[in-house]
């Protein structure tokens, strides 16, 4: 084994910026990771709030003279998505992996350090490509964030730069799931067993395998999307002999999967602070682990499950697989309430919003079943019911767990903890919030009203239940400020958080907050999966 | 087992059920005040806020998320129930210092929640593997329609039997109101192909409880009966451009007689000669008036006041049908052109009109409005 030369002695000339922008350290490129993806997370939410002002009243092109035209409503929703799935919970998920995986498996740092720098760096110039479509004539993507052809191939040069901008995303989840994978399996601590490992590092194993089997499947479909645009291929055009319908299998055989990567890492944070903040071990971790694989297999066998409507897939499999894959989540739902069961739960913020996630996911879960029932399907697909449907998995779950993950981890990645006031105000306004959006969805879905309208008749009845449904935005929207204002404030004034503030589990709580250069001076022995309560309390607490 | 009695400590609880408590009052007081009932709250949970389908296949999809939903009520109530229990019951409380029963696991409950969701989803399956044999069986039809979706506009060809090679007897070109829309018999199996010539649309009636996407190249098809009479509306349901939200088209369902006899004046209508274009010499003023993207420009026209003048009308969509209705205030028709098939251009003479505002609308398209203001 190569030795390293710890804290290699910086030159004295370099700023902290200049730090920052090379470094190849784990923990600044996680954070990195957060901050790109926090400020795409605003940017996608003020077009959420585009969309839900030219709905709030119906006509609104009459009664407010057109908030938006329909062009740009379309690239509004179109763009919202594209930035919160690809720029947004993808990059933070993988964010927290970054920043989390190599302190858990006791690791100096990820396994290609400037691999992984390129993965980050990759994720702003993506993202920036795919938002200047905004700047060129015609304006950005505008097809939904599915860019189904035959429409996206009519629409102008803002579809080719989402493409290109796609594709590096997808270069920068490729490079950083080969990157976690040779991490996780050859730079694990000694005594650090593949079924010791910390839950997160375990889900974010699999998602690994998820990116890296799915992803470049995404890339071709968008390589044969920009054939077809630019150089006069026919993959996708039906009109010389090609398939419109070819697209939609290429596209959903990466973006359910891909639904799992935004997803299995949140199931991830979940399992840590659930343990910590019950002060017990995560009930039936090999269950769990299972459960996890098991996700990730099926994963690749619901993708018609978005196509029902086209006549074109095999329904009975892919709806029997769809309620299948319920199964795996289900029990991980119940290893989590029986986690809590008879423990001491210490109601910091980071358990709120994990509270948050499994009350609010599990609703995502149940609303889900009803489209794995072809027929019910027929009635509901591509209506506002699935606009809840996918609002309560991954705001209500993805994004509560990324939340908790921020209030988990801030201790350890600046030395300081945030405000817990704030954090409570936060969590009780997003919940709030949300709910009002998101859940009359569900109603809207059930009267028939169609997603992406830009435009609805008054006597459709769906008037109140938009005017809701505004409304909680314009509160999430506002939930969001106390969170900015207590990391500014925080990081200042905090409470100093020493090494383990919340008397945590896993290993990168056995260093100091924040971790020096290449994370470890010395590690506790490792004989479970919980070798910092191990050294707390004593093997002999654990059983 | 017994545990020792806890007392809840902190001000956690009560702030939380303050807030809990809170919410529900200004949820109960906003429904109230929007003139929801519980009756209606809870039939806002079902199709159609309870009103169901109208084919002889809703039913059964109507049976199915039924049972589907209340699987999920008592799941979420149960799931929910320990959630909320756990969080209430098992709070740390300041004499918690050592720590609780270090449960790794139990063999015996992973497989018994495994199995008895297993046993529910399979279940769910076959039921609705049952129901998909309902709704998409094939039925002998008399009544052959191709729903002809293209941007932003459906039309209806009606067959004189089936397959590719039928011939059209009739195209409605009107997709909505009282003059158009897709008349269908009652009570009689409808057999409706589905065709694009460029992107991928979906039909969408909700009161049938069905949607079926409209694909390029693709003969997508379905068989159903109406059951109840009415006038149903439909709209696509799948993202085709800017005019998306404007694709609504109606559903008249009438009896058989009414449906033969509208047809076949519809066909009547249809093979008279058309009347010539209202080109002709224009009198009065002329006032220009595009039709582009499903939209009238300019949207406000001015006009003299009392005096007859012309409308000189463009229509720059391909193959999509526009004409203009003017409207006083009060609602009453002023005029009404004939349909204009873009790419087109047409002189429409407007008799006088009293000073004042008018409206017009596209009766093909609703949704395009604009003003006339004649002074």
């Amino acid at each position: 084994m190569a030795t390293t030369t710890l804290n290699p002695a910086a030159p004295a000339y370099r700023s902290t910026l200049y730090e920052w922008l090379t470094t190849t350290d784990h923990k600044k490129i996680g954070i990195m990771y957060l901050i790109n993806s926090m400020i795409f997370f605003v940017a996608g939410g003020l077009l959420a709030l585009v969309v839900r002002i030219q709905l709030v009243v119906p006509k609104s092109a009459d009664v407010m003279g057109g908030f938006v035209t329909p062009e740009f409503y379309n690239q509004a929703f179109t763009m919202h998505a594209s930035f919160m799935l690809f720029l947004f919970i993808i990059p933070i998920l993988a964010g927290f992996g970054n920043y989390a995986v190599p302190l858990q498996l006791g690791a100096p740092d990820m396994a290609f350090p400037r691999i992984n720098a390129l993965s980050l760096w990759l994720l702003p110039l993506g993202g920036l490509l795919m938002a200047s479509g905004f700047l060129v004539s015609g304006g950005s993507a505008a097809a939904g964030w599915t860019e189904y052809p035959p429409l996206s191939q009519q629409l102008g040069t803002g579809t080719d730069l989402w493409i290109m901008g796609l594709v590096l995303i997808g270069t920068s989840s490729i490079l950083g799931a080969i990157n976690f994978l040779v991490t996780i399996f050859k730079m694990r601590a000694p005594g650090l067993t593949l079924f010791r490992m910390p839950v997160l590092t375990w889900t974010v194993l699999v998602t690994s395998v998820l990116v890296l089997m799915a992803t470049p499947v995404l890339t071709s479909a968008l390589i044969m999307l920009f054939i077809d645009r630019n150089y006069g291929g026919h993959f996708f055009d039906p009109a010389n002999g090609g398939n419109a319908i070819l697209y939609q299998n290429v596209f959903w055989f990466y973006s359910h999967p891909a639904v799992y990567i935004m997803v299995l890492p949140a199931m991830g944070i979940i399992s840590e602070v659930l343990p910590v903040f019950s002060r017990k071990p995560l009930f039936g971790y090999k269950a769990f682990v299972f459960a996890t694989v098991g996700i990730g297999a099926l994963g690749f066998s619901v993708w018609a499950h978005h196509m029902f409507t086209t006549g074109a897939v095999f329904l009975p499999f892919f709806s029997l697989m769809t309620f299948l894959i319920a199964v795996p989540t289900g029990v991980k739902m119940f290893n989590w309430i029986a986690t809590m069961w008879r423990g001491q739960l210490q109601f910091s913020t980071p358990l709120l919003y994990a509270v948050g996630f499994l009350s609010m996911f599990l609703i995502g879960g149940l609303n889900g079943a009803f489209s794995a029932a072809v027929p019910v399907d027929f009635a509901l697909h591509d209506t506002y019911w699935v606009v809840a449907h996918i609002h309560y998995v991954l705001f209500g779950g993805s994004v509560f767990a990324v939340f908790a993950g921020i209030y988990y981890w801030f201790p350890k990645m600046t030395g300081r903890m945030l405000g817990e006031g704030l954090g409570k105000v936060q969590f009780v306004l997003m919940f709030i919030g949300f709910n009002l959006t998101f859940f009359p969805m569900h109603q809207l879905g059930l009267a028939g009203m169609p997603r992406r309208i830009a435009d609805y008749a008054s006597a459709a009845g769906w008037n109140e239940l938009n005017m809701a449904a505004t409304v909680g935005g314009f509160i999430i929207a506002l939930s969001v400020l106390p969170f900015f204002w207590n990391v500014l404030v925080s990081l200042r004034n905090g409470k100093v958080a020493g090494d383990d503030p919340w008397e945590a589990n896993t290993l990168e709580w056995a260093t100091s907050s924040p971790p020096p250069p290449y994370n470890f001076d010395h590690l506790p022995e490792i004989r479970s999966e919980r070798p910092v309560f191990d050294a707390r309390h004593g093997r002999t607490a654990a059983h | 087992m017994s545990m020792p009695p806890r007392s809840r400590t902190g001000s956690g609880p009560l702030i939380a059920g303050l807030i809990i408590a809170a919410v529900v009052v200004v949820t109960i007081v906003v429904l109230a005040a929007s003139g929801a009932t519980p009756a209606g709250v809870w039939n806002s949970f079902f199709p159609m806020h309870g009103t169901g389908g109208v084919t002889d296949r809703s039913g059964s999809v109507q049976n199915l998320y039924d049972i589907v939903f209340y699987i999920a009520v008592a799941i979420f109530l149960l799931v929910e129930g320990l959630i909320v229990w756990s969080v209430f019951r098992y709070r740390r409380k300041s004499t918690d210092t050592d720590l609780p029963p270090q449960t790794h696991g139990n063999n015996l409950v992973e497989v018994i929640w495994t199995v008895i969701p297993t046993a529910i989803v399979i279940f769910l399956f076959a039921l609705s593997w049952q129901t998909l044999n309902v709704v998409d069986a094939v039925t002998p039809s008399q009544v052959h329609v191709r729903a002809v979706a293209a941007q932003f506009q459906w039309s209806f060809e009606y067959l004189d039997g089936p397959g590719d090679n039928a011939n059209v007897v009739f195209k409605q070109v009107i997709p909505g109101g009282d003059a158009g829309g897709l008349v269908l018999p009652v009570g009689e199996p409808v057999h409706i192909d589905l065709r694009s010539p460029d992107v991928i649309h979906a039909f969408y009636v909700p009161k049938f409880l069905f949607k079926k996407d409209v694909v390029p190249g693709r003969n997508n098809n379905f068989d159903f009966t109406i059951e109840e009479p009415g006038t149903y509306h439909g709209q696509c349901a799948e993202l085709c451009g800017a005019g998306h939200a404007a694709m609504v088209f109606d559903v008249h369902a009438v009896s058989r007689a009414d449906y033969d006899t509208w047809l076949a004046d519809s066909i009547a209508k249809a093979n008279a000669t058309p009347a010539p274009a209202p080109s002709g010499e224009a009198a009065g003023a002329t006032v220009e008036l595009v039709a582009q993207n499903i939209a009238f420009n300019p949207g406000a026209l001015e006009a003299p006041a009392d005096a007859p003048f012309t409308i000189h009308f463009k229509n720059e969509d391909p193959s999509v049908p526009h004409d203009v209705e003017i409207k006083d205030a009060g609602g009453a028709v002023a005029f009404k052109g004939d349909l204009v098939t873009g790419v087109a251009e047409a002189n429409y003479s407007v008799p006088a009109l009293a000073a004042g505002s008018y409206s017009f609308i596209c009766t093909v398209h609703p949704n395009m409005t604009g003003t006339i203001t004649a002074k």
